[in-house]
């Protein structure tokens, strides 16, 4: 039940077109990755929570990892983006060794993630919440913060960009609202849409969808097809099968820590493998019908 | 009962000494607690750092004490860093106990035989700010009040103690509205001014009660106008991009780290601006006194200024100025009330036969009880502040 | 009835069932005197016995003479068989102590400080302000080093052992609710004080006072949690806020026990005076042996629980993972409630140890807070094996940093060298305590038996 051809934007026929050689094989070669890990481990206490051998994310792509719960995924977000660090293994972005870089000097190399646990600075201001996202600000110095002079042009730029983006993800009419006001689904908005704030190259979503109501999902999967369209790569975790399906190019399932299938959506529908993995999870409930 | 007494006390201490240097120290944790989040136990300390740079100068240096400003700075920029760095990667309760165990530490050494070279002992440092006690205009000898119209007050005095009884009335107006307005407006609404034009009236009548040597005075003119300027610094800083980053990391400190913001960093400085700024009033108290004693930066000191911030309101400017205004009001009115409830009863105060007040020592035991409910029932009903946000409040059901 | 009145009520509950306390501790306290405003001189001589543990002996017949800022005399006195001379003062002000050297008897030398004191006016906190003398003679009889050391080795055993007990409760009671609490220290002061109370001025046996204690430490830790924390909890106040809850009640704590105890330090009427034993180099009072012995099976005995009982097992779940552990179908809040009250006797116990030590004053517990933060930071947060063994170490650490190395016999040192070849003052001896512990934060935050995934 792939997207019909006709209805695939440019970006994601070339995106697809790119995928269309590779093996489905867990730790394949990419022909672009934009990020590469490579024998990514983390235990806690005796536990292996992710053993990845090898993983690429193609660039320009939106990449769905999926598993059943307890499988790694959080974990893997934050060994990626220095949240927490592996016991052992390298990982790069976009050709960088990110090994020792820390957290905040991911999101200026370009790669930003949202959290599965929406958080929205509740007691700021949407639009407030919005502005933080924007980086470079010369302001953001505490000796320029006493000279409004010296960020005030900078500020009007980056608000009128918060603005964009606000009606874009149609939070205008809360834009001066309390974040602490807003629904879970628009909060889930609001942290993608301050995310993109920062002018990223690769936006890790961490359950999108998780709590989001089924009117909302449509624009949702709507959005983040149109990250792919503006050239920003898409990796994201979900349980929602029928998202997966509808906006993915790739697919990448983990199960206990370690990557045991890849491929299209098509492929990994029909993986013995990963049907093994959820049974285990699931127990005996169908694949494809609740994930 | 002299409630004349009682009346009188309470004013003085409403603008008095310990509201201004409590003032300065309140606006310090408001940054770091307030806005930041960051549990600061250690205010003490960075009190104690600018006492003793200005006693040390002509103590131990043996140079002019003003050379104690810059030299005070330096001390609290350490004293922060020091507090700082092992411990805002980590917890926030670790900050709390580390910063409370290294006050207290720098309270034991300059009071320590050991060093009694350096810091003058459990005795402290006297005599050391002669320049700034016996440079004109007050006389250490008279006494002054805050009334305008006084014999004592010249024509330059009057007109800046008007003006900053209306700034003072107009701040209280204000809050008032943010608690209780129903329509939801910018700015300042009539009503509210005239019921800060109220109270401005009434300061102005009550403050011909007030009561202070040519000393206290002078540190408190002086103290007050450094107040309001850091309080204004810090007002435009914490509407700048910079302060965003700041009370972004208050409410989520993982989510400003997503965003490319150096959280570590932005936490040093917002601990080290609070105490840069509680230096300032570690020197305003010890200049006030002429003296430097280093019981008075003992780890109570610290939780007295947090009584004080909380009573105002956590993360509003103004509440760092109220709180210890109200703070110092509400002890001195319990002090006198009881001391005059004491004499009036014969040197006893005795409910249902048990003797809760036989010296006059006792009084201050009781005081102190005030001080730790107050933290306790305004932390658990009102961690807003007596005058809190309407809108936050909503929030912090959530 | 919402949450909010409820906790309303209990809260005003609590501060009823205070003012109750207070009340009736009021009429055990002191009789009421008082007090003119004085200053105390002692002068006491400090004589090593054998053990190498110096012992203060009173001073008679010495002069003083009190001074006012101009220079003229105020009053004067001579020390009585305490050794301690009250001299009446008019008024708050500084004045200026001397101590007539010429009338000290003969052999006999001041040894710490000069024979002329300042006080303060300020330093009038309550009416009297006390001024120590010590004297001396003029050469000290040496012990030999490795005995000093084998007598400190044994005084911090025991001071370990005293503070791991103090520590346990506080340690469980961060593992299990998150909470750092600021009044534990008034939780140890409590056992002390009921004991105290009971004992000396009810006269009644130490071995029914003591016990009796201890369930009251027991009781008013459960108090505390039924009154204040647990309702906060189920308002869903935050951690921080509920921290600064605890400061606040160690302020109230802190004041009620001054009042009902007064500012001094007060002795114990049971095992006072006792002489040392000696036992190979070192030098113990039966009571201390006995204290130590207790302390250490008591602490055995929590160990044991914790690691084989059911409830152990229980309470050291909920302290890994909460809802893991509720979701098992242990009651978290009835482990919690366990954990109080042992907490507060343990607390407790410990209270009454250091009093028998070290006399029992409305602080010994706040001024042991901090080192039992020490230990248990170093031991790692939350785990009681940790705060058992870090507080141990700390009371250790902190009564052996006192005595020298002698192998650097430098001159003028710069103070922390200077610690290392003479040892660390003694009024300054938890500095290193508190520096180990920011030391270990930076190295290894996670403490010496904590996990690295515990932290942050």
């Amino acid at each position: 039940m792939a997207a019909d051809e006709q209805t695939l934007s440019e970006t994601a026929r070339i995106a697809r077109a790119a995928l269309a050689n590779v093996a489905p094989e867990p730790g394949v070669a990419k022909p672009d990755p934009i990020m590469t890990a490579e024998g990514v481990r983390r235990s806690f206490g005796g536990i292996t929570a992710v053993d990845v051998e090898r993983v690429e994310i193609q660039r320009g792509s939106i990449t769905a990892l999926i598993g059943p719960n307890g499988a790694g995924k959080t974990t893997f977000f934050n060994l990626m983006t220095a949240f927490d660090t592996p016991d052992t293994g390298k990982w790069w972005f976009d050709g960088k060794d990110l090994e020792g870089v820390q957290a905040h000097k991911t999101a200026d190399m370009g790669m930003v993630r949202t959290f599965q646990l929406t958080k929205s600075l509740t007691k700021m201001s949407v639009i407030e919440n919005m502005k933080l996202g924007a980086t470079g600000q010369k302001g953001e110095k505490w000796w320029n913060g006493l000279l409004p002079f010296t960020w005030m042009a900078q500020e009007r730029e980056i608000e009128a960009r918060a603005d964009a983006l606000l009606a874009r993800f149609k939070l205008d009419h809360m834009r001066n609202e309390y974040a602490g006001t807003l629904s879970g689904g628009q909060r889930k908005l609001l942290e993608m849409s301050r995310a993109l704030m920062t002018n990223p190259k690769l936006v890790m979503l961490d359950e999108p969808m998780a709590g989001v109501n089924p009117a909302l999902k449509q624009s949702l999967n709507q959005h983040i097809k149109g990250l792919r369209d503006e050239g920003m790569t898409v990796l994201f975790v979900e349980h929602d099968m029928d998202m997966v399906h509808d906006i993915s190019d790739w697919v990448i399932v983990m199960a206990e820590g370690m990557i045991i299938a890849e491929g299209t959506p098509d492929q990994i529908s029909s993986n013995p493998a990963v049907i093994d993995a959820y049974l285990g999870a699931h127990q005996g409930k169908s694949l494809l019908e609740d994930m | 009962m002299n409630w004349s007494n009682i009346f009188s006390a309470t004013l003085s201490a409403f603008f008095g000494v310990n509201a201004m240097y409590f003032a300065l120290s309140a606006i310090g944790l408001n940054v770091q607690f307030g806005y930041a989040g960051l549990l600061n136990f250690g205010q003490a300390g960075f009190m104690a750092c600018g006492a003793y740079a200005v006693g040390m100068t002509a103590h131990y240096y043996g140079i002019s004490f003003w050379w104690g400003i810059p030299i005070a700075v330096v001390y609290a920029v350490i004293f922060g860093l020091i507090m700082g760095v092992p411990t805002l990667r980590l917890r926030a309760d670790y900050l709390a106990i580390v910063t409370i165990a290294l006050a207290e530490c720098v309270r034991l050494i300059v009071r320590s035989v050991t060093f009694k070279k350096y810091f003058g002992g459990s005795d402290g440092i006297n005599q050391f700010a002669n320049s700034f006690v016996n440079r004109t205009p007050f006389n250490p000898s008279s006494k002054y009040s805050l009334y305008p119209f006084s014999d004592s007050v010249n024509a330059i005095g009057a007109v800046l103690l008007l003006v900053s009884f209306a700034v003072c009335s107009v701040l209280l107006g204000h809050m008032l509205a943010q608690k209780w307005a129903k329509e939801e407006r910018q700015g300042f609404q009539s009503k509210w001014i005239i019921c800060g034009v109220a109270v401005m009236v009434f300061l102005l009548v009550a403050s011909k009660q007030t009561e202070y040597d040519g000393l206290s005075f002078k540190s408190l003119v002086v103290g007050w106008i450094l107040a309001a300027i850091i309080a204004g610094f810090i007002y435009m800083l914490m509407r700048s991009p910079w302060g965003r980053v700041i009370k972004g990391i208050r409410e989520d400190e993982d989510a400003v780290r997503s965003l490319g913001k150096n959280v570590y960093s932005y936490k040093l400085q917002a601990l080290i601006l609070g105490g840069v700024i509680a230096t300032f009033s570690g020197i305003m108290f010890s200049v006030s006194r002429g003296s430097v004693q280093p019981d008075n930066y003992s780890r109570d000191v610290t939780f007295y200024v947090l009584t004080a911030l909380v009573l105002g309101g956590l993360a509003k400017v103004s509440g760092s100025i109220v709180g210890p205004m109200l703070f110092w009001g509400i002890l001195s009115f319990v002090d006198a009330f009881l001391n005059e409830l004491t004499k009036s009863w014969g040197g006893h105060v005795d409910i249902f036969g048990i003797p809760l007040i036989t010296e006059s020592s006792h009084i201050g035991v009781y005081v102190q009880v005030v001080i730790g409910l107050m933290l306790v029932f305004l932390m658990v009903f009102r961690p807003q502040g007596l005058f809190g946000n309407k809108k936050e409040m909503a929030l912090d059901g959530r | 009835m919402n949450p909010g009145d409820q906790l309303k009520k209990r809260l005003q509950h609590f501060v009823a069932l205070l003012l109750v306390g207070l009340a009736v501790f009021g009429m055990f306290a002191e009789p009421a005197h008082a007090d003119d405003l004085a200053v105390k001189v002692r002068v006491q001589n400090q004589v090593q016995d054998a053990g190498g543990k110096t012992k203060k002996e009173p001073v008679a017949g010495v002069k003083v003479v009190v001074a006012d800022a101009s220079g003229a005399s105020v009053g004067e006195g001579v020390t009585d068989a305490k050794g301690v001379a009250l001299i009446t003062l008019p008024a708050k002000a500084d004045y200026t102590v001397t101590l007539d050297e010429s009338t000290l008897p003969d052999g006999f030398a001041l040894q710490e400080g000069d024979a002329e004191r300042q006080v303060q006016g300020a330093a009038f906190v309550t009416s009297t302000v006390t001024v120590n003398y010590f004297t001396g003679a003029a050469n000290r009889a040496t012990v030999g080093w490795w005995s000093q050391f084998a007598q400190r080795l044994a005084d911090g055993a025991r001071f370990g052992l005293i503070l791991a007990m103090c520590a346990v409760g506080l340690s469980l009671i961060f593992g299990t609710t998150g909470l750092t609490n600021f009044a534990h220290g008034e939780l140890v002061t409590f056992g002390a004080m009921i004991a105290y109370i009971l004992n000396t001025d009810r006269a009644i046996t130490p071995w029914l006072a003591f016990p009796v204690a201890i369930i009251a430490g027991g009781a008013f830790g459960l108090a505390q949690n039924e009154f204040i924390y647990s309702p906060l909890r189920k308002r869903k106040i935050g951690l921080v806020s509920q921290m600064v809850v605890t400061v606040g009640v160690a302020i109230v704590l802190k004041n009620v026990f001054l009042r009902i105890l007064g500012g001094r330090t007060k002795t114990f009427a049971a095992f006072n005076n006792q002489d040392c034993k000696r036992v190979g180099p070192i030098c113990v009072t039966p009571r201390d042996a006995t204290t130590a012995f207790i302390s250490l099976i008591i602490l055995v005995c929590v160990a044991l629980a914790l690691q084989k009982t059911r409830l152990g097992k229980a309470t050291r779940a909920v302290s890994d993972n909460p809802d893991l552990a509720s979701s098992t179908g242990i009651d978290s809040q009835k482990i919690i409630r366990l954990v109080w009250i042992l907490g507060g006797m343990l607390a407790a116990t410990g209270g009454i140890f250091r009093g028998l030590d070290e006399g029992v004053g409305p602080f010994i517990g706040s001024d042991l807070l901090f080192l039992m933060f020490a230990g248990i930071t170093l031991g790692g947060l939350g785990s009681a094996y940790g705060a058992l063994v870090g507080s141990f170490v700390i009371g250790l650490f902190v009564e052996v940093s006192t005595l020298g190395i002698p192998i650097m016999p430098g001159k003028n040192w710069p103070a922390p060298l200077d610690w290392l070849h003479n040892g660390v003052p003694s009024e300054l001896k938890n500095v290193p305590a508190y520096v180990a512990m920011i030391i270990v934060l930076l190295v290894r935050p996670q403490g010496i038996l904590g996990r690295r995934e515990r932290v942050g």
